[in-house]
């Protein structure tokens, strides 16, 4: 047997040696693909097509989840963005509804004679008796007990307590408040008395008068406070089978209380001109 | 099986380094065999595989094959004088060898077709050489696993001088 030495050195000079001709024989000369070389190649190749499609596969899920991070990251994006456009979007909307309503109290103005003042409703009294709203205007701008307060459907009511900047409208559903009013068809007078939550009740209307649901209540302008012509209500219920002299009308107030955001408080002429 | 390692590390690898640097799975299994395999398996494993990165990688045929032959012929050599069971010996030896495979790559092109490589040393080879030694251990490691299970469970044990 050969020593382990000569065989290493054996195997080492025949390995090194032909790795030499190899490389003699394919640099010197451009030659086709050996036979050895194209064996190694059709070998290989179904496993670097296995490898590279696997690797493929692996890519294409990694740029999907990738790509479904980035769409997660988008979307929370448009979100955020679309929260902030629907915000501008409502104060737009506000603001285009505050100017409609605005536009309606200034037509309002115009065709009143006195010199109105808006106010923005600042708060709510709405106990079962007691109907009032606050308004912040007050003597500061103006305005005293007893002023008529209107806004574009009606009359609301009037001012019951005025302080610099704060004012107390008495709504006029309140049970507190009586309103002269008459009955736009037949013109007959009568007083318009706060019903609590029911609305309101048109009083000392006779029951030999004719009225009928739906019948448009104005004011009548008696007393000087409210001015005259001004939509009250419409007559909701009418009964005359109660006892006395009077049917029993129920009013439907135009005005809904519950919306109220602008009104507008007519600063009676007499005061002006004090 | 090292046709395989081949195919593995010319694309997979190169894949996960972005094709910016060639991790040489095939030249720390040369090592190994050098370390830990008899002479003739070694050798002819090391000239197969070799023969295979020729073929894969397109150079000419012998180049590596000789390389490689070489390099393991080294590792005999070093394997008879020290004890290669040292995570840092086989750390430094793998980067020798690569700088070494790489010097002589460049050298071959120059003097064979007078093609200036030089630059790829410090760009290509150079960090080739680190990665690799870095990741030696664990791909001795890992050889160490196959050989086991290939072998019975008898894996050569490193030569002692």
């Amino acid at each position: 047997m050969f020593p382990y030495k000569y065989l290493t050195i054996i195997i080492a000079s025949v390995l090194i040696l032909t790795a030499l001709i190899m490389i003699s024989y394919n640099a010197k000369q451009a030659s086709e693909t050996g036979f050895m070389r194209k064996l190694v190649l059709e070998t290989a190749w179904p496993l670097e097509n296995l490898t590279n499609r696997s690797l493929k596969a692996i890519k294409e899920s990694w740029d999907r989840y990738l790509f479904l991070i980035g769409l997660e990251e988008e979307n929370r994006r448009l979100k955020k963005k679309n929260d902030l456009l629907a915000s501008q979007l409502f104060r737009y909307q506000e603001g285009y509804l505050e100017a409609l309503r605005l536009r309606k109290i200034l037509k309002i103005k115009e065709q009143l004679n006195t010199v109105p003042v808006v106010a923005d409703v600042i708060d709510r009294e709405q106990s079962s008796v007691f109907k009032s709203i606050l308004i912040d205007k007050g003597t500061a701008h103006g305005l005293k007990v007893g002023f008529p307060v209107l806004d574009d459907k009606g009359i609301v009511g009037r001012i019951t307590e005025c302080s610099w900047h704060v004012s107390r409208v008495m709504l006029i559903m309140d049970e507190n408040s009586n309103v002269a009013a008459l009955l736009q068809g037949s013109r007959i007078h009568g007083v318009l008395q706060g019903a609590g939550a029911s609305g309101c009740r048109l009083k000392y209307i006779p029951k030999n008068e004719e009225v009928k649901i739906g019948d448009a209540v104005i004011s009548s302008g008696l007393g000087g406070i409210f001015p005259k012509g001004v939509i009250l209500g419409v007559v909701a219920a009418v009964d005359k089978k109660e006892g006395g002299l009077f049917q029993r009308i129920d009013v439907q107030p135009s005005v809904d209380f519950g919306k109220l955001e602008e009104i507008l408080v007519l600063i009676l002429q007499k005061d002006h001109n004090h | 099986m090292g046709l395989f390692l081949v195919v593995f590390q010319t694309s997979v690898l190169d894949l996960f380094f972005m094709g910016r640097i060639g991790v040489e799975l095939s030249l720390v299994l040369v090592i190994y065999a050098g370390f830990r395999m008899n002479v003739l398996h070694g050798a002819l494993l090391s000239f197969l595989l070799g023969f295979f990165l020729d073929c894969m990688m397109g150079s000419i045929s012998g180049l590596f094959t000789l390389l490689y032959v070489c390099i393991f012929f080294i590792s005999v050599l070093i394997s008879i004088r020290v004890y290669a069971e040292q995570m840092s010996l086989i750390m430094i030896f793998t980067f020798l060898c690569a700088l070494f495979e790489g010097l002589m790559i460049v050298l071959f092109y120059k003097v064979m077709y007078d093609i200036s490589m030089f630059g790829n040393v410090i760009r290509v080879f150079l960090p080739q050489a680190l990665v690799v030694s870095v990741l030696s251990p664990l791909f001795f490691k890992l050889f160490n696993y196959f050989e086991v299970l290939f072998h019975d469970g008898n894996p050569q044990p490193a030569k002692r001088s």
